[in-house]
């Protein structure tokens, strides 16, 4: 019977999305399981319903054939014997459950960073990507936390959930069985990538129906309701065939190449760590204000002077974002960004700079007064300072 | 025999027409009558109308909900007009606001006062045989208080709205800068005015019922409504402390909820299910109440298993007090309290299911009139059906880790507050409708606006079941484009269901204008409130009911030549009032 709807949920007219962890056989099996009892119940209950509304109605007036107004017989059974279908439900549901709260000792780790309005999958040696890659048919161990609100990490195809509350770690762990297969060539995906720098589009996981690296994907949802772009707190999960994949595919994030400009390694960042989920690069307001042509710029800020947006207002504005909030045409940001302290190193944060600069810089133009040469002077220094690349963590 | 003759041996009991011509709307008039009225009918009536506000307010939210979800990245609050009234909020910004505000209105100033407070408030003490409630202005104070609360949340709404969901999830809602302050102010109002109800049934129901009426004949409706009132005073009080700790937390910062400051924002949770859980039987008990006096007057039989009904009451409103963290299963909280709170779950579904067998069997082999209030009660137990058993697959840990805040409970408790809560509330408001305001509506327009509203329902809900199934997550204010063709379906199913909800109230409206004059016993029910005039007189009856069997039909017989029920009393001998029979004299005929 397992087996029969096995192949019946892999279909695509089935009410569920692809089965692919080993829980999922398990939870929809329950699933048909509680859906059957009810089917059975309901039925009857509804060709009862109808049918007697249909065969007793009677012109105003007919007395009732009957007024039995009790059978205690009949009640205690329909009371009564539901109940044994009850146990049956909760045993399956709770072990099931307790699989899913058991985890494997040395499941392979990846820690989870839920923030408004995006995801950071750890993977260790600073190694950071918003898309979650494991290796199927082995254990993986997920480490959660969040840095503002509650968030909940969901996989519908590996029927997993698991809400993420700041202050604390949960845990979640999972085996998937279907690896991903590689849709795209490395040559479609080179020219893909290109025509979207052209646009200026960041990759359509929903259209393309693959990763940038050419992976096809399950979606991973933020299932607890976090703000303005809750519904855009998406990302995917990749399941890799082998360790040795996997390994690989972590190893060209690890760092910046050595023939890497800082500035493309930023727009890299700018993609991978959430940026982007509130700061536009076209000048559109969004949740935080627009990268394009603002360095150099003068900004306006809650609670202060007008600040200059340079090298070091940009530096606080990552570790510290609450310290100078910025107003825009009268309407001043919410601040909601999370703290980046310890998550990027410094020459991520250099990278990102030069990205920011590289998108246009006022700052040329002002050179003139004696002011903005002190501070070109000063940001010089800070350059100096941020140009080694060590790790603050 | 046949309808329509009153056989021999039988005397004629008539209450026929008002000997006076005064009744509860005419007895005084002017603004100030109503204002200061301490008459529950009244208060009622002025609650019926808040109510259904409200209800308009919440049901414009909800059509603006599925008209944006008509399209994946969203249609309606992506409009210019949005863009002009809110230019400094994103259409996601608007979209989160606008599924707030449904759910915050709907459950705070529609669904928990609705049939307690409009219905019960009319119903209660004529059902007694009473003169009023025991505390009439304690009543009217209730009355003011949700008045009060609702203003408070306009002025949120006006201010600058509130999207935190009507849940106030921490610590979200200490952070964001909409109006969660007014909004919680409002609910904590709000949650004052539903304690006063209550407390105001538990004693009128407890200290006036009249000579005769012992607790196993009184209707099941007053069963439900004590049950209701139960929960309403033990449980509120509990909500209206979470949202004063809420509101120092977000003003004070006291460390209790906001990680932040050493908070645990999943005590929250905590706190908030205690009373929200139990908050949902408060939704969906007066319906059940309402429920089995229609099945019951609507069939001319007597109610099936009416003890087991008046028991499984009070075990809901008992057992609804511990199985709240139902709602917290993906919290985080440890596996044993998870597996202990879905093991108390499960003994949830047995009272509710009796309910549905005994209605179910109270059909069985009656005389069926498919008038608007019955085809509405028939369409709720089909709906309410549903949307208990889904509740299994909710209550079953392995499989709510996958639909747990998906659409698939979005759809199950949409089937037991709006299938259930809301159906049964228009079927009462069709019921006793010729009682509150004396005129009789067209029976084709309600049964054509309980047709409308059966398949608009289903069709906007149904789809979300699989929606949720197949894993599209709650809240969302855009999605995959794979969900859009079950999102459409939804779509067209609200417009559906919005258009029965008009009929409604246009059948209702219409009826105060041409009408026909409503006699004092419309259905044939043997509940005291058909004794007296419809409307009922300023005290409700001219002379002290005799309190009889209230689902005893054998008495009720329709006169033809009247045209309409009238009481006959059988030439048998008369079980003294005082010293009532533990078996009703029709019992096992």
């Amino acid at each position: 019977m397992m087996s029969l709807l096995g192949d019946y949920t892999s279909s695509k007219l089935s009410v569920f999305p692809k089965s692919a962890s080993s829980f999922s056989g398990e939870s929809d099996w329950v699933f048909h399981f509680i859906s059957i009892v009810c089917v059975v119940f309901f039925v009857p209950i509804a060709v009862a319903l109808f049918g007697f509304a249909w065969k007793y109605r009677k012109a105003k007036g007919e007395p009732a054939d009957s007024q039995t107004d009790h059978n205690t017989t009949l009640e205690l059974v329909w009371s009564i014997g539901p109940s044994f279908l009850l146990v049956v439900m909760f045993y399956f549901g709770a072990r099931g459950y307790l699989d899913m709260r058991s985890i494997p000792e040395g499941a392979y780790n990846v820690g989870v960073d839920a923030y408004k309005w995006g995801w950071g999958m750890n993977y260790g040696n600073g190694v950071i990507h918003p898309e979650l890659h494991v290796v199927a048919g082995e254990p993986t161990k997920l480490t959660m936390t969040s840095k503002d609100v509650i968030h909940s990490l969901y996989i519908p195809a590996f029927r997993v959930k698991k809400d993420i509350v700041p202050g604390r770690f949960n845990y979640i762990w999972f085996k998937a069985m279907e690896p991903s297969e590689k849709v795209m060539s490395d040559e479609e995906l080179k020219q893909l990538a290109a025509k979207d720098k052209e646009e200026n589009l960041s990759w359509n996981y929903d259209e393309r129906q693959c990763t940038p690296d050419g992976y096809t994907f399950y979606d991973l949802y933020c299932a607890e309701y976090c703000g303005t772009n809750h519904s855009e707190m998406q990302t995917v999960v990749v399941v890799h065939e082998t360790q040795e994949e996997l390994d690989a595919w972590i190893k060209q994030y690890s760092s910046r190449g050595p023939d890497e400009s800082p500035a493309a390694y930023g727009a890299k960042l700018y993609e991978r760590r959430g940026c982007k989920s509130c700061h536009s690069i076209d000048g559109t307001r969004m949740v935080g204000p627009s990268y394009q042509g603002s360095f150099g710029t003068m900004r306006e800020i809650v609670g202060g002077d007008p600040v200059k947006v340079d090298e070091n207002y940009i530096r606080e504005s990552i570790l510290n974002p609450k310290a100078k909030v910025a107003i825009q045409q009268g309407v001043a940001y919410q601040p909601v960004m999370p703290s980046y302290k310890g998550q990027l190193s410094d020459d991520d944060i250099y990278s990102l700079i030069e990205f920011i600069k590289s998108l246009g810089d006022a700052s040329a133009a002002e050179e003139a007064s004696e002011s903005a040469a002190d501070e070109a002077a000063e940001t010089a220094a800070a350059e100096d300072a941020d140009a080694e690349p060590v790790s603050v963590e | 025999m046949s309808a329509g003759s009153v056989p021999s041996g039988y005397e004629v009991k008539d209450p026929g027409y008002p000997t006076s011509q005064e009744n509860y709307l005419t007895n005084s008039k002017g603004i100030l009558s109503w204002a200061f009225t301490l008459d529950h009918k009244r208060i009622g009536m002025m609650y019926l109308i808040g109510v259904s506000t409200a209800f308009l307010l919440g049901g414009l939210l909800a059509l603006g909900i599925r008209l944006h979800l008509f399209a994946p990245d969203g249609i309606l609050f992506n409009n210019g007009l949005f863009q002009w009234l809110a230019p400094d909020k994103a259409p996601n910004d608007i979209y989160n606001q606008v599924f707030t505000l449904h759910g915050a209105i709907m459950v705070f100033l529609f669904i928990i006062p609705s049939i307690p407070a409009a219905l019960g408030n009319f119903l209660v003490p004529v059902m007694l045989g009473a003169k009023d409630v025991a505390f009439p202005r304690l009543n009217l104070s209730s009355f003011y208080l949700w008045v009060g609360g609702a203003v408070f949340f306009v002025m949120a709404l006006l201010a600058s709205g509130l999207d935190t969901g009507w849940t106030f999830y921490t610590p979200y809602s200490t952070t964001t800068d909409s109006s969660v302050i007014l909004a919680t102010t409002g609910a904590f109002i709000l949650g004052f005015s539903s304690i006063f109800t209550g407390l105001n049934f538990i004693v009128t129901i407890n200290t006036m019922r009249p000579p005769g009426m012992t607790w196993f004949r009184m209707p099941l409706f007053l069963w439900a409504t004590y049950s209701t009132s139960i929960i309403q005073v033990l449980a509120t009080p509990v909500l209206g402390i979470t949202l004063l700790l809420l509101i120092a937390e977000r003003t004070m910062h006291i460390g209790i909820f906001d990680p932040e400051y050493n908070g645990d924002p999943v005590t929250f949770q905590h706190f908030f299910w205690f009373y929200s859980h139990p908050a949902v039987y408060i939704m969906i008990l007066p319906a059940f109440g309402i429920i089995s006096e229609l099945i019951s007057v609507h069939s001319h039989k007597r109610i099936f298993g009416y003890r087991f009904i008046a028991y499984s009451s009070i075990a809901i409103a008992l057992l609804s007090f511990i199985v709240w963290g139902h709602h917290m299963f993906t919290s985080g909280m440890s596996p044993i309290t998870t597996i202990i709170f879905s093991a108390l779950t499960f003994t949830v579904s047995v009272p509710s299911a009796i309910k549905v067998f005994n209605w179910v069997a109270t059909m069985f082999k009656g005389s069926i009139s498919l008038t608007t209030p019955m085809v509405y009660a028939i369409a709720f137990i089909f709906l309410f059906t549903i949307g208990g058993l889904t509740g299994l697959h909710l209550g079953t840990l392995a499989t709510d880790m996958h639909l747990h805040d998906t659409y698939f409970v979005v759809a199950h408790f949409h089937y037991v507050m709006v299938g259930g809560t809301v159906v049964s509330f228009l079927g009462g408001v069709f019921h006793w409708w010729p009682k509150m305001v004396g005129k009789m509506y067209s029976e084709a327009g309600g049964l054509i606006s309980a047709a409308l509203v059966f398949i608009g329902f289903n069709l906007t809900f149904l789809p979300q079941f699989i929606l949720g199934s197949r894993g599209m997550p709650r809240r969302y204010a855009t999605y995959d484009p794979e969900f859009a063709p079950l999102h459409q379906m939804s779509t067209y199913g609200a417009l559906i269901l919005g258009v029965g909800l008009f009929v409604a109230l246009f059948v209702l409206i219409m009826s105060l204008i041409n009408g026909k004059k409503a006699p004092a016993n419309p259905w044939g029910g043997a509940t005291l409130e058909w004794n007296c005039t419809s409307p009922p007189p300023f005290y409700n009856f001219e002379r002290a009911p005799v309190v009889g069997d209230p689902y005893e039909f054998g008495d009720i017989r329709w006169d033809t030549e009247l045209d309409r029920y009238v009481k006959v009393e059988p030439e048998r001998e008369v079980v003294p009032s005082e010293t009532p029979a533990e078996t009703p004299a029709h019992a096992g005929e």
